[in-house]
């Protein structure tokens, strides 16, 4: 699957506003009934606020003109009644209609995170981390901008639009289809323009993600740029971006712009058409001066939260720009699937075993070559090989990372895909090359989505770490278990993460533990350490140890030598040494 | 949260202090505004006085046509305008504002970034220069025409008749007065808001950058309920902010309903009574509902402006640091002789070095050695110059370290870092990363690393393009990749930071070769776990919690420093095989 969200295939693109529209609308499914009383409320509230022109006109025809003070009091006070109960029914309109947007933004914040925690690191790899994290946190925030602000204004100005509109056809039809053919035109003039105002904010949205991955980049290599005195780099590689993201946001704002004055021009003809129409018919006999007083009010509740939408509209163009980036994500679902392995259940099955595997990563070349071996319960396997020759790439491969291109991986005899990632997961343990590290403390880096040991009071957790010979680790940290940890472990060295990453991974007790370069930057006495303590696992764990480090896999049963994506077993530790000291580099 | 206090309390220049070298545009802007509004202004009096012509019999069509038409088209035309220099002025203030961070920034040290926090300096020239832009986008204008226009409408109401006119006025403060209200009681949630999406976003980043590592430990469901605990906070946030508001538009609305009613009871009174015309009375109900709209929109419109206020302290605070100034003017070469004076390195209470001497002599092999956080990485951080000493001196040539011109002491000290620093450029730019590098010297960079048959593998050769954290390649190719970007430089002083970590042994045997070769009289200072592949360097310096235990060349160490020895035994069984 192609998770590329910059090079997606153009028909997964959706441009139209009313597919989008559509897609939107599906989140707001569950809250119908809500919807259905906020609805409710915002017509007893239109309807009593349109009522009041009415009234008001009524009252000048009526009592005014005709100079009856007691009626217009009578009016005034009817009016009175009914603004009050608006008032009620204003506020439950603001409240019900404003928790919809919330609750839906709620939902769908959770869903796009929810989605993303299903896909596979290949989605990953293959996205750059500021894109997507402009995606989720930026395009997510317009969307609440649109939802929790203007959804409200939204429903309440076509609400009171439509009642007007209905106001101005009952109350005189010819002069109410003259008002209007105006909002007709803007009604052609919006929906011809729209795609294109989109598609203008969907530019700007772009060059804005890749500018804070761009201010990404720069600022967490900053290093780097210094130690090199690329200062200039920084600033040149910025200005490019500002300078994009500068074109086209002054291409969306003009773009957003055109609504408003256009709006403005055919709410002033359509006033003009009132007065002019309705004057002509007040000399045919067919109208009264009081039914035009009040009908230049329809006309301005009609033409005012239309102007009010011009507005809205940009900001709803803005979030479904926005809606279409989140729904690429949406739309991608995970490769690794559970299957049903229906094979037999064979005796005493080996604890991991590649058969005819071959994997490359999307896109690219195929990286193994047809790899078939298999470790046995309880025993420690070395991976050797020359940098680049696909170790780290197997180790995935065994930890379903990725799933191969074909062959099977089978996990106690079993297709490995056929495991749910619960059960996976706890069977085996991965310490990647480069560590990470959730901010917090070291206590909670170590118990990392540890059911276990989670409410160990530090107490019992020191007795735990001792029994593991866990605990010397935790002398490189000031403050033990409670050292605290920066976002992105700034503050700790690269050894220190290991030291943690090590730790989290053998307190889970996995079944097959795999070390890639996990020891790397830990020196030679605590690797012994480590060494000891993994020497100290039960005797049915499974080892696997990528190391460049011979000391670290001298301890091994069997030593297999990958280079150029193929896996030979290298026999004993000393024939391992030939080939990694003297074999041809094939890479 | 002190600095920020701090911060506040100095006073810094107001946020319209940005507007300065724009004040053309924003007069044009103002102007706009102004004349747009100003036209609005006058369709009611265009209407009443129609109505009224009607009424007293001489009403003529065409004057009306004319005049109506052409105001309108001369408010479409001004309102147009206006958004056009709304869009130039805000994304010009915006995208100046971000060049002028963005130099401060690539301006200051590296220390300034760390304790900045990088992830901070992003909302700032994202998040904060946005509501920046939204203020001049949106704040300015429309504060100016709504008060124009509230002054305006006011006038015109008191022109007609200043009875009912004041009575209309009233609703001003009565609406004002709620807004103020809401808005001190809303503003303290905004400030938990902003908190917690600070929150949420640091659950989405840190989910992103850990993907691999939650995905290996099915830890997906854990990171979902973090994320939703600050997903659920907002929401009750968001309600708690709506509630409020949901009390104000229902005020707001019924205030100026009961406005309408005065107009009807009193103005029905006035035109009875003969005071009043009926066409004044109907521009009266137009400017009511003209009157309305800016109260509103100077409500939101100072929530816009009070947190382009915040938003601006903030990016004050990176503006107005002190900045890194280039004091040193030496450029001359470097021979390689280093020396270090009781240097220590403190980061508050916490000591990562403490008082080091040492020597190096030009074209000098030297090791550091010693185990996890020992303050390795921070040693060779201080000889580049990257963290400054809080005492002691670091001496190149006898001469201070910040005596030396950067770019001139950068283009000669290569540096090769221990975590794997891909930027998303090609393989080329990533190796000729310092703009002084020749082809020559790139090609020499590359056979040097071991990295020409691995270029030559690739089906774009150097122009092959590395994915963000270099995650298409491996591990070990990264790291050769960084060090030919040191080499690259031509560098007279080379420090490595535990460069063997990810290399296979041939590999590093071939490289340390090729660099014998290839740089001859290159000053090599180089953080290492094994002993056996620097045991005949000149010198080998242990480090241990901070502090240099002991210094000399192999034989020496061993007969005079136990925790070396212990080193050097914990690596005994397998040295044979390193070489």
């Amino acid at each position: 699957m192609n998770y590329n969200l910059n090079s997606l295939p153009a028909n997964e693109v959706k441009h139209s506003t009313w597919g989008g529209l559509k897609s939107l609308l599906k989140l707001v499914e569950q809250e119908r009934t809500t919807i259905v009383v906020a609805v409710c409320a915002i017509l007893l509230n239109s309807t009593l606020n349109l009522l009041g022109p009415f009234l008001i006109g009524m009252t000048i025809d009526k009592y005014i003109q005709t100079k009856q003070y007691h009626g217009v009091l009578v009016f005034s006070g009817i009016l009175f009644a009914m603004y009050s109960v608006a008032f009620v029914s204003s506020y439950f309109q603001t409240n019900l209609m404003g928790g919809v947007g919330q609750r839906i933004i709620f939902e769908l914040r959770n869903s796009i995170f929810n989605k993303i925690q299903q896909l596979p690191v290949a989605f990953f790899n293959e996205n750059k981390a500021g894109d997507l994290i402009s995606r989720v946190n930026n395009d997510t925030d317009k969307l609440s901008q649109f939802f929790s602000q203007s959804l409200m204004q939204f429903i309440g100005s076509i609400v009171t639009m439509i009642g007007a509109g209905i106001f101005l056809l009952v109350i005189n039809i010819e002069l109410g289809i003259a008002t209007l053919v105006p909002a007709l035109i803007i009604l052609i003039f919006t929906r011809g323009i729209s795609p294109w105002v989109k598609s203008r904010n969907a530019l700007n949205l772009k060059s804005t993600g890749s500018m804070s991955a761009e201010i990404q980049e720069s600022l967490n290599n900053f290093k780097v740029i210094i130690a090199f005195n690329r200062r200039d780099y920084f600033k040149k590689r910025f200005d490019i971006a500002n300078k994009e993201n500068y074109r086209t946001a002054i291409g969306a704002g003009l773009a957003n712009n055109i609504f408003l004055p256009v709006f403005g021009l055919f709410s002033s003809i359509a006033q003009l058409t009132v007065l002019s129409f309705g004057i002509y018919l007040i000399t045919q006999g067919d109208f009264s001066v009081g039914l035009l007083v009040s009908y230049l009010s329809y006309a301005t509740n009609f033409y005012n939260p239309l102007r009010q939408l011009a507005s809205l509209w940009t900001s709803f163009q803005v979030a479904l720009a926005g809606w279409d980036r989140i729904s690429q994500i949406l739309s991608l679902s995970n490769n690794l699937v559970t299957v049903f392995d229906h094979s037999a259940e064979e005796e005493n099955p080996p604890l991991m075993e590649f058969r005819n595997v071959h994997f490359g990563y999307q896109g690219g070349f195929e990286i193994l070559h047809n790899i078939s071996f298999s470790m046995q319960k309880g025993k420690t396997y070395a991976l050797v090989g020359p940098t680049g020759g696909g170790k780290t790439t197997t180790a995935s491969v065994m930890a379903r990372l990725y799933d191969p291109l074909q062959g099977t991986v089978l996990l106690k005899g079993r297709d490995i895909r056929s495991y749910s990632d619960q059960e996976r997961a706890e069977k085996i343990g991965f310490i990647l090359q480069e560590p990470f590290l959730f901010s917090g403390t070291v206590r909670e880096n170590i118990l990392y989505s540890n059911s276990r040991y989670h409410h160990f009071t530090n107490q019992q957790l020191m007795e735990v770490l001792e029994e593991a010979k866990l605990e010397a680790l935790l002398h490189t940290f000031d403050q033990g278990l409670e050292s605290p940890v920066e976002s992105g472990g700034e503050s700790l060295s690269i050894g220190q993460k290991q030291l943690i990453a090590f730790m989290r991974a053998v307190l889970r007790k996995p079944e097959l533990l795999i070390l890639d370069e996990a020891t790397a930057n830990i020196d030679t006495i605590t690797e012994k350490l480590l060494g000891q303590i993994l020497d100290n696992l039960p005797e049915e764990t499974t080892l696997v140890v990528i190391a460049h480090r011979l000391n670290t896999i001298e301890n091994a049963d069997d030593i297999y030598f990958i280079n150029s994506g193929e896996v030979t077993p290298a026999g004993s530790f000393k024939e391992a040494v030939d080939k990694l000291m003297n074999g041809k580099r094939l890479s | 949260m002190k600095p920020d206090v701090t911060a506040q309390k100095k006073k810094s220049p107001g946020v319209f202090s940005l507007l300065k070298p724009y004040s053309l545009m924003v007069s044009l802007l103002v102007l706009f505004a102004l004349l747009s509004n100003g036209l609005n202004l006058w369709l009611p009096k265009l209407i009443g006085g129609g109505i009224d012509a009607f009424n007293h019999g001489n009403f003529a069509y065409k004057p009306l046509l004319i005049k109506f038409t052409a105001v309108s088209f001369i408010i479409f035309l001004f309102t147009y305008l206006q958004g056009i220099v709304q869009t130039y002025t805000s994304e010009r203030v915006a995208r100046d504002l971000r060049t002028r961070i963005a130099l401060k920034i690539s301006e200051q040290s590296f220390a300034f970034i760390e304790k900045a926090n990088p992830s901070k300096l992003l909302t700032n020239l994202t998040s904060d220069v946005d509501s920046i832009k939204l203020f001049v986008a949106q704040a300015i204008a429309s504060i100016v025409s709504s008060i124009f226009i509230i002054i305006g409408a006011s006038v015109l109401l008191l022109g007609i008749n200043w009875k009912l006119g004041l009575t209309t006025i009233a609703i001003i403060p009565i609406i004002g007065g709620a807004f103020y209200i809401v808005m001190r009681k809303v503003k303290s949630l905004f400030k938990k808001s902003r908190e917690v999406i600070d929150w949420l976003n640091k659950v989405i980043n840190e989910s992103i950058l850990g993907s691999a590592l939650i995905r290996v430990i099915n830890s997906q469901q854990l990171e979902y309920d973090k994320f939703f605990d600050a997903s659920n906070r907002a929401k009750d946030i968001g309600l708690s902010i709506l509630r409020l508001f949901g009390w104000l538009i229902p005020i707001i609305v019924f205030t100026a309903n009961m406005a309408g009613l005065t107009i009807l009871a009193l103005g029905g009174h006035y035109v009875i009574s003969g005071s009043m015309t009926i066409g004044d009375f109907a521009a009266f109900n137009s400017y009511l509902a003209l009157l309305i709209f800016p109260i509103l929109v100077i409500g939101f419109m100072s929530n816009v402006i009070a947190q382009a206020t915040a938003s601006f302290g903030r990016i004050s605070q990176v503006l107005d640091a002190q900045e890194f100034t280039e004091t040193g003017q030496l450029t001359s070469s470097l021979s390689g002789r280093i020396e270090l004076r009781n240097v220590s390195v403190s980061y508050g209470e916490k000591a990562a070095l403490k008082d080091i001497s040492f020597r190096v002599t030009p074209g000098a092999k030297i090791a550091v050695i010693g185990p996890t956080a020992a303050g390795k990485t921070q040693l060779l951080y201080l000889l580049t110059g990257l963290i400054p000493a809080t005492s002691g001196e670091i001496l190149y040539d006898g001469n201070p370290i910040v005596a030396y011109q950067a770019e001139s002491f950068h283009s000669q000290v290569g540096f090769v870092f221990q975590d794997s620093i891909m930027f998303n450029m090609s393989i080329r730019e990533n190796i000729a990363f310092s703009d002084t590098v020749t082809d020559e010297s790139l090609e020499k960079a590359i056979a040097t690393a071991e990295l020409t048959d691995f270029i030559a593998s690739l089906a774009n050769g150097l122009n092959t393009k590395v994915s963000e954290r270099g995650l298409s390649l491996s591990g070990g190719q990264k790291q050769r990749i960084m060090l030919a970007r040191a080499l690259a430089v031509d560098p007279k002083i080379l420090l490595l930071d535990d460069f063997t970590a990810r290399v296979d042994p041939q590999t590093e045997s071939k490289i340390l070769a090729n660099i014998n070769r290839n740089y001859r009289g290159l000053t090599l200072i180089s953080v290492t776990q094994k002993i056996a592949a620097v045991q005949h360097y000149q010198q080998i310096i242990l480090l241990m919690q901070s502090e240099m235990l002991a210094g000399g060349t192999h034989q020496e160490l061993m007969e005079s420093s136990p925790e070396y020895v212990q080193i050097f035994n914990s690596q005994q069984s397998t040295s044979n095989y390193e070489l």
